[in-house]
């Protein structure tokens, strides 16, 4: 097979060579590989991993790729809901990869066992109320081709349908995966590098930090893909994965620098998209930080507020790379405010400061070393300057930095915040949401107390009436956009090149929106 | 009948000696090691970052925080934690890698050839040039021979490494297309040819086709030459210095005025005078390649140890961390045991 594999790899290759240098079957993709820690389901979380989750799996319902804030049944073809409960039918003579029909006991199987490892994206289904002793009780198998969902918390069905459409809800193959089971582990060892899935592609090798191999699935219910293999090459240089690109030994160059972007434009043969990203980037302040109280000033939050150089920072200095965008929904999804109340004006910034009394204002900023947060890291302390506002910059490895965060070891940070799934409680949970539960959301990473806030964050995730949802999440970006120690500011854009010839290539806002199924060249 | 009473008597002590020598060797590179392991160990677990956060996420549930703490068994106290790696070490398992989720040595054994690929390629050119350019500048010193070691070695020394990585990519496989892109091998072939010994020069060669031998060649001569340029630097000045300071010794000024030739001087009597010398440089120019040309990997997208163990610290993966340091210590240790016997019998003087 693998000889068979080679020689006409190699005919394509010869018949070919002086047209294109990458394998005409087979797109290859520079990248990153080296965030990937699991290519498991219920554990990856990154986004490699998720994007692949995308073409080597499954899920009762996704978003529409042109049409994301739809969501299409994909493995279910119809379900009736009650206020606490879903029944799904699935799609007749829907089958694995592996040849093995999808049943409903797949369904069920793949859900529970994200809730029974309780690995990193778990969180995203036990917000049901699902732990691992009641979770075989929700999901159950109610006819052949029908399995009912079921939730005791006060949530209505299009929000669990929105949980059901993120990648930790890609249904895998039962049989196979638990033939590869080992000390109770749901197969998990095994689904780190291989593939139990349904979607149009399946994992033929992956080497960590080398590259990673998928290989089509004829039999993808969705229909074939268009190419036979995509190979997806560990570059972790930006500048490198340019030069792949323009020598056409890459096909597609993933998150480029805003430096590589502009000198990629005009080269022939070579396509820049600046895709428009849910990535939303903010500065935070801890509002209980040691020796520095006026951190809990709201008039110093409102003077952050204009003291920010919003399209200096999107328009000059990261020419492309970013929006404006002031509230915690990232321009895309259901109900994200549009207006932008807040421009840069160092001296209403000033004026403020002044009325409330306080003098000599600073903080510590700790920011990852990594671009492009040290840019805008720099960039906001020169902003904050001119506001009289002195900022330390103190840059970190990222790790290093997360863990100070979450320690509340810290005056201040600039990170981003992508959201979980396609619903906008992903966010409001978190920019809006501090529980007494031990929840390290953003709002608690401020040490920002705010009950009425949380409760209107829950009562926005319960409501069934879209309309009156969407005005509810209006109403909550419009309270925290008002007065909060989270400083929204810019919203990213994934700056990706691709070869001129590459026809079909779809890319959406969330992270795991990247499909290759149509991608013909 | 006494003589040879003697002699048994004289090769025994020998013996014991060598063996005494031996044991007190390996005694104290079992030392050396398990320093090296503590002091990681210590180091790891002092940096100020969390690295069940780091496998996690920072978006994770308490409860899968706490389940992740409890099997990465940091919530024991540090003494039991690194007890029960050297228990686990002693079994000759090196723990699980979270970044790869893969046994820490099978990422070891992946990632090392290509590094050791790499650097001997380097070495081997690195130390052919720097010998022959500190002979030239000491054939003549001030002469424009000098001059030109003395800038080629200043110039590997201080550009830096990555950028000259770019610059030789930008010119050498972008516009001219002298050399093969970033990697080990087309894509064509890194997923077709059968890898047996991880050695891509040496598996090309196996699989008996000349087309992969050549592309592998296209895609190693680059970043060896920009390596073997950094370590030729490195040889060229230090051997240039010694070699100078050798030749102002009475027994080189006896052998000018004896009407020695310059080549004669620099070849039969400064040569094996700084032999000891060049061998401990070369063991450590050696020693620095294998413990990872981390920006040339990186420039390179070279799959080796160097990118392995900066990722893996950026990520505060303990385990591939300490595995990776082990075998660096290793490599380091053993490369200077060798350099060290190896000086002893070509140079009486330290014996």
């Amino acid at each position: 097979m693998k000889k068979l594999l080679a020689t006409s790899l190699l005919l394509c290759l010869s018949s070919f060579s002086v047209l294109a240098a990458t394998p005409p079957n087979a797109l290859v993709v520079a990248q990153s590989l080296d965030d990937v820690t699991s290519l498991d389901p219920a554990q990856g979380f990154e986004l490699t991993s998720v994007q692949t989750f995308t073409n080597v799996y499954q899920r009762l319902v996704q978003s529409n790729p042109k049409k994301p804030t739809e969501l299409e049944p994909t493995l279910a073809v119809s379900w009736v809901s009650t206020p606490k409960s879903l029944t799904i039918t699935l799609r007749k003579g829907a089958e694995f990869a592996s040849g093995n029909p999808v049943r409903p006991e797949d369904v069920a199987f793949s859900l529970a066992r994200v809730v029974k490892l309780n690995l990193a994206p778990s969180f995203i289904l036990t917000q049901l109320g699902w732990n691992k002793d009641n979770v075989d009780s929700h999901i159950q198998k109610v006819a052949d081709n029908k399995v009912k969902i079921t939730w005791d918390v006060n949530v209505g069905p299009s929000f669990v349908l929105s949980l059901l459409s993120a990648p930790v809800s890609s249904i895998v193959d039962e049989k196979t995966v638990m033939a590869h089971a080992k000390n109770g582990d749901f197969g998990h060892a095994w689904l780190n590098d291989h593939s139990a899935g349904s979607g149009p592609f399946q994992i033929r090798q992956y080497t960590p930090h080398e590259a990673l191999v998928l290989t089509a699935n004829k039999t993808s219910p969705g229909g074939a893909p268009k190419l036979g293999m995509i190979l997806m090459k560990n570059v972790p240089d930006a500048a490198t994965r340019q030069l792949l690109i323009e020598q056409g030994d890459a096909d597609i160059a993933r998150n480029l620098g805003a430096d590589q972007f502009q000198s990629l434009k005009d080269k022939p043969g070579v396509k820049t998209l600046a895709l428009p990203y849910a990535s939303l980037y903010y500065i935070l302040f801890n509002t209980k930080a040691k020796n520095n109280p006026d951190l809990a000033n709201p008039a110093f939050w409102k003077a952050a507020h204009w003291a920010f150089d919003y399209k200096g920072i999107a328009v000059d200095l990261m020419r492309g790379q970013f929006q404006v965008q002031q509230s915690f929904l990232p321009q895309g999804f259901k109900g994200a405010l549009k207006d932008q109340p807040y421009h840069y004006d160092p001296e209403k910034a000033k004026a403020i400061l002044k009325k409330a009394g306080i003098k000599n204002p600073h903080f510590k900023l700790i920011v990852s070393n990594q671009p492009p947060y040290l840019d805008v890291a720099q960039a906001l302390q020169a902003s904050f300057a001119r506001a009289g506002i002195k900022v330390e910059l103190i840059p970190g490895v990222s790790s290093q930095v997360s863990s100070e965060v979450n320690t509340h070891h810290f005056e201040a940070t600039v990170s981003a915040w992508g959201p979980d799934y396609f619903d906008p409680n992903t966010n409001a949970s978190a920019f809006a949401y501090n529980p007494e539960n031990g929840s390290k959301t953003l709002a608690w990473r401020a040490n920002w107390q705010i009950p009425e806030l949380s409760k209107m964050t829950l009562a926005a995730r319960a409501e069934t009436n879209e309309a009156k949802r969407t005005q509810m999440y209006e109403t909550l970006q419009r309270k925290v956009r008002e007065n909060s120690p989270i400083v929204v500011g810019l919203q990213n854009k994934k700056l990706v090149a691709i070869r001129s010839d590459l026809k079909g290539y779809v890319q959406g806002i969330m992270p795991d929106m990247v499909y290759y199924k149509n991608v013909s060249k | 009948m006494s003589t040879s009473t003697y002699s048994v008597g004289a090769k025994r002590r020998l013996w014991i000696g060598r063996s005494r020598q031996l044991v007190s060797g390996l005694i104290s590179l079992a030392l050396t090691l398990f320093g090296l392991l503590i002091f990681t160990f210590i180091l790891s677990r002092a940096a100020p970052v969390d690295p069940v956060l780091q496998l996690v996420g920072d978006h994770a549930s308490q409860a899968t925080y706490d389940q992740a703490r409890h099997e990465l068994g940091l919530d024991q106290p540090l003494p039991m934690q690194f007890l029960h790696y050297l228990g686990r070490l002693s079994h000759g398992d090196l723990g699980v890698s979270q970044l790869t989720q893969q046994p820490v040595i099978n990422d070891l054994m992946r990632t090392f050839p290509a590094t050791i690929e790499l650097a001997t390629c380097a070495m081997i050119f690195g130390a052919l040039f720097g010998i022959l350019l500190a002979a030239m500048a000491v054939f003549k010193p001030g002469s424009w021979m000098d001059h030109l070691a003395r800038f080629i070695s200043l110039l590997g020394y201080s550009v830096p490494v990555f950028w000259l990585g770019l610059l030789g990519l930008l010119l050498f496989y972008a516009t001219l297309h002298w050399s093969a892109g970033p990697g080990r091998l087309d894509d064509i072939y890194t997923y077709t040819m059968t890898q047996h010994s991880g050695f891509v020069l040496l598996d090309a060669l196996r699989s008996g086709d000349p087309a992969i031998l050549k592309n592998a060649i296209a895609h190693l001569w680059l970043p060896v030459a920009v390596l073997a340029l950094l370590s030729m630097a490195s040889i060229t000045r230090l051997l240039r210095a010694v070699m100078l300071e050798e030749s102002n010794k009475e027994y080189v000024i006896l052998a000018q005025a004896k009407g020695a030739s310059r080549l004669r001087i620099i070849l039969v009597h400064i040569f094996p005078n700084v032999l000891g010398t060049l061998i401990t440089i070369l063991a450590l120019s050696y020693a620095s390649l294998l413990e990872g040309a981390v920006l040339t990997e990186t420039v390179f997208a070279w799959p080796g140890l160097g990118r392995y163990l900066t990722s893996a610290l950026f990520a505060s993966d303990i385990s591939a961390v300490l595995g990776a340091t082990l075998l660096i210590g290793t490599c380091f240790i053993l490369l200077n045991a060798f350099a060290d016997a190896l000086t002893k019998w070509v140079d009486p003087r330290t014996r």
